[in-house]
């Protein structure tokens, strides 16, 4: 069971890095998707659709890391501070506590991404999009080299 | 700018806020004890009970703290004094996150 809910953490955790990084790369090129280039087709995120998406897939990928966490706490945290790898319980740490500012950033990421709040929101808007992002780019790349070093079972 | 009871941006920083602080203090509403299942109130010890987790009680603490903040304070108001500042917290916090970790890393 632990095993595959942890496999659902990931694939959770993929969908939301494309989704994230897909709106991010929208906010950053700054204007409309025409182009028929690569990087103008990607620019073309539809806003409330990877806004709802995006919350969606988070707050799911949060819940089910949470109740695999203590498979992680007994399992994996304990042999890392026997093999005396405490930078990999740091990193883990920093990866729950930013998993934990990320969601509580949800309900104001999609109050800046309302279409009434555009314009006077907008650097907001970026800038808590891209925390996002970078929680998400963390929390993934955290997640899967741990779990390379020992995994859950 | 609608007009809402609920006030997203003080939720947000008020979130940040109270996580640090609870974080630095180490004072969790509650612990889990994975390795029986049990569960205490805020710092209480619980002897042969295996490591105990803060993180579920850091959550609920700053989520209660951040829940009565974004129902008092005035959308209108938060959204005013904050208006493209509040990701500034989320950063903050972050950094307050890897300081108070930093002695795995020394």
């Amino acid at each position: 069971m632990t095993i595959l809910l942890l496999i659902i953490h990931g694939l959770l955790g993929v969908a939301l890095l494309g989704a994230l990084t897909h709106q991010s790369v929208s906010l950053l090129r700054g204007r409309a998707a025409r182009g028929v280039a690569f990087l103008d087709r990607y620019a073309g995120a539809r806003d409330r659709t990877f806004t709802a998406a995006i919350i969606a897939l988070f707050a799911a990928n949060v819940a089910v890391g949470a109740i695999i966490y203590p498979d992680y706490r007994l399992g994996v945290r304990i042999p890392f501070e026997e093999m005396s790898l405490g930078w990999a319980v740091g990193v883990f740490e920093l990866k729950e506590h930013f998993a934990g500012l990320g969601l509580a950033m949800l309900p104001y990421y999609a109050y800046t991404w309302r279409s009434e709040n555009a314009e006077a929101l907008r650097f907001d808007r970026l800038m808590i999009t891209l925390v996002l992002a970078v929680v998400v780019w963390w929390d993934f790349l955290v997640g899967h080299v741990l779990n390379n070093i020992r995994g859950l079972e | 700018m609608n007009r809402s009871r609920f006030s997203a941006a003080a939720f947000a920083v008020a979130f940040c806020i109270a996580y640090v602080v609870v974080f630095a203090l180490d004072f969790p509403l509650f612990r889990y004890w994975p390795l029986h299942g049990d569960w205490t109130w805020g710092r209480t010890p619980l002897k042969d009970a295996g490591p105990a987790m803060a993180w579920y009680g850091l959550m609920a603490n700053a989520g209660i703290v951040a829940l009565l903040a974004a129902f008092i304070v005035p959308d209108a108001i938060a959204t005013r004094l904050l208006r493209n500042r509040v990701w500034l917290f989320p950063i903050g916090a972050m950094a307050a996150c890897v300081f108070l970790l930093r002695q795995f890393f020394a």
